[in-house]
């Protein structure tokens, strides 16, 4: 009940975002920017020839059908269907504070690690795209080996996501990407069930260092609902080592039912973004600076860890919200 | 081509006449004091594809005096300013590479005696690229030339589901060292810093070239993307990403005009998804199940129908694209063909081969 209160509000405030934002967008009808100029002649053929030189060269015409870390748009709004149904009907995400990531720039968004198989990168960016007055774009980084299964990798490539690392996150966070990380990594989805939205040591603080040498304001994400998809019993290691995965995970259901035993438990899930926490008064070149990095990595955590625990205070029953 | 506007700001000096067979006159008439002036350049492995097409690239450069060309093999069309010497580079070939290096002043080398595909005869692989590196370098310290061009390739990086989705030069290079190709030329680069090392005031640069696509190149790569059938690894679509013929050239001719020491991906901007390949070279993908896809590809190899052995496997699996960023920014080059030009080029001229309109021989 207490819920629903909360949410009218939310949602008039959105309408008068969308209105207001509407109306900006007519008011300046302005193409967006366009940092190839390639694209750009090609969009308008009448126009000079760019001013670079050395570019002339190209010829490029068509948009490539994937971008350089094969997002592949046609593929998802194919799969598209698939996660709003998730989204609204299966798990019926009830989103707050989405406001608070900014409508442009660099941001990178920190959440909670959740559930044996995660659904978490896939909602928030149905909730960014749903919710959010810019429906904004999320990425969001994978583990390593999302990548080395059939299928699944190919699949989570195409609908946004990107394998963790520096180099990747940064130059997504270079070319001004929402980006999402959940820096518990593995350990994270491979929490057991008695240890759910217990958050587990935040990497060693490469997100940090990351926000604090590409300049990127961090905004925590509180995910509740998702660690209990697929309650994990038990983590076997040894029988995983082979195969190429951190863990094979038992659950009430997984190996005795087989695969349809991975199907997730629905779940009523709560996503909560909190203030913006931002790292502009400290310098790029603090990111050596070990003991502000365990600082910042600290105060991220602590701030996911309270939303969290506001929201399972709240909350009355695990289906039902 | 665009390298032609790099060409080194030199001395005038009037070019020595080039008409009926001037050149053992030119040598003659050079005295030591004017070394310093005369560019010469050789390269290795002429016969090659990047060794042919830079061979009349050199040729055409008005700032290069002279030009040495060595191979087994002598280069197709004879061109005025090139001297061929037949070397056997797996044979113990230093004595004669230096003095062959010695006399025509050299100082500048472009190593090109590399295999584009992985072959069936390892030992000899091994002998000309791994061990055939050490007898050029030798040769070249003893000789003092004072620069080194290397061709190496991006795949030595090695395709793995961790790697980066751009890999910077700064990685290790993780491919296999079951695969003969891989470790011969991994050890080509590791003779290079070697030589570095040891050789002052000598540089080196050696740019790992991205896969060869375009009209005339051919290689393991145009072989499995020209058969009816293409086999991919059930459920694994990589990016990829190739570089053009003549944009490989034109980087290896900047190497040799500019001075930039160090190691340089050289790609074509963007990537493509497997299954977009193959879609726009016309062909139908074979999706076979990646753990049965080894002995069989095996057994192709072993029956010479397969393009390369099983340990190529990785590659239609997991990532292996390399970042072009740190060659733009140090070298100033410039790929004018995207990943999917290159690929869009290779196409065209496989259409007409295939419709028998292009004889191959009508491409050296």
């Amino acid at each position: 009940m207490k819920s629903k209160r909360k949410k009218k509000p939310v949602a008039e405030e959105i309408r008068a975002l969308e209105e207001k934002l509407d109306a900006i967008i007519e008011k300046h009808a302005a193409p967006p920017p366009e940092p190839n100029p390639i694209e750009s002649r090609a969009l308008a053929p009448s126009e000079p020839p760019p001013a670079l030189p050395s570019l002339p060269l190209r010829r490029r015409e068509e948009r490539e059908p994937t971008d350089d870390f094969g997002y592949d748009p046609a593929y998802d709004a194919r799969a598209r269907p698939l996660f709003d149904f998730l989204y609204a009907r299966y798990f019926r995400v009830e989103c707050r504070g989405v406001g608070h990531v900014p409508n442009e720039g660099r941001c990178m968004l920190v959440a909670n690690h959740s559930g044996t198989i995660p659904f978490d990168g896939p909602m928030i960016k149905a909730a960014l795209a749903r919710e959010h007055p810019g429906k904004r774009d999320v990425r969001w980084l994978a583990e390593d080996f999302v990548f080395h299964f059939p299928f699944l990798g190919s699949f989570e490539t195409r609908i946004g996501a990107v394998r963790a690392c520096q180099e990747n996150a940064e130059r997504l966070l270079r070319q001004e990407t929402l980006l999402a990380v959940f820096p518990e990594g593995t350990k994270g989805i491979g929490k057991l069930f008695k240890d759910r939205y217990k958050l587990q040591r935040f990497g060693r603080g490469g997100f940090v260092r990351l926000a604090l040498r590409t300049q990127t304001p961090i905004v925590p994400v509180a995910i509740v609902g998702g660690e209990e998809t697929n309650p994990m019993l038990l983590r076997l290691e040894s029988f995983a080592k082979p195969l190429g995965i951190p863990y094979v995970p038992v659950t009430p259901t997984f190996p005795l039912l087989g695969p349809l035993g991975l199907l997730p438990v629905p779940t009523k899930w709560k996503m909560t973004f909190g203030e913006p926490i931002g790292v502009g008064e400290h310098g790029p070149e603090s990111e050596n600076d070990e003991l502000l990095v365990a600082r910042i990595a600290e105060r991220v955590r602590g701030a996911i860890q309270e939303m969290l625990d506001a929201a399972l205070r709240e909350r009355k029953s695990v289906l039902f919200g | 081509m665009a390298a032609a506007k790099h060409k080194r700001a030199r001395p005038k000096r009037t070019a020595e006449p080039r008409a009926n067979g001037a050149i053992d006159v030119s040598r003659t008439r050079r005295v030591p004091d004017l070394a310093k002036d005369t560019r010469v350049v050789a390269v290795t492995g002429t016969a090659s594809f990047l060794g042919q097409n830079l061979l009349r690239l050199l040729e055409e450069d008005a700032s290069i005096d002279r030009v040495v060309a060595v191979d087994v093999k002598a280069p197709e069309t004879v061109h005025p300013k090139t001297r061929f010497y037949e070397v056997d580079l797996t044979q113990p070939s230093e004595a004669r590479l230096a003095e062959i290096f010695a006399a025509e002043r050299v100082s500048t080398l472009a190593h090109l005696a590399f295999h584009a595909s992985p072959s069936h005869a390892t030992a000899y692989a091994h002998e000309l690229e791994s061990v055939g590196t050490m007898h050029v370098l030798v040769a070249a310290r003893q000789t003092r030339v004072r620069k080194i061009v290397m061709a190496s390739s991006t795949l030595l990086y090695g395709a793995h589901p961790s790697n980066p989705n751009f890999l910077g030069e700064h990685q290790p290079l993780r491919a296999t060292k079951r695969e003969p190709f891989f470790a011969d030329k991994i050890e080509a680069e590791a003779e290079v810093g070697r030589f570095v090392e040891r050789s002052e005031g000598a540089i080196a640069t050696v740019l790992r070239v991205a896969p060869l696509l375009g009209p005339t190149a051919s290689s393991f790569v145009t072989r499995y993307l020209s058969g009816r059938f293409v086999v991919t690894m059930m459920g694994f679509d990589p990016l990829v990403q190739f570089v053009h013929e003549l944009d490989a050239i034109a980087a290896l001719k900047l190497a040799i005009d500019r001075d930039v020491p160090g190691t340089f991906n050289v790609v074509g901007d963007g990537v493509l998804p497997l299954s977009k390949v193959i879609e726009l070279a016309g062909r139908t993908a074979l999706p076979i199940p990646h753990p049965i896809a080894e002995p069989l590809v095996a057994l192709g190899w072993i029956g010479q129908v397969a393009p390369a052995p099983p340990t190529l496997l990785p590659y239609l699996r997991f990532l292996c694209v390399a970042d072009g960023a740190r060659a733009r920014d140090v070298m100033g080059f410039r790929a004018a063909f995207t990943t999917r030009e290159a690929l869009d080029d290779f196409v065209q001229a496989q259409k007409l081969r295939e419709t028998k309109l292009l004889q191959e021989s009508a491409f050296p």
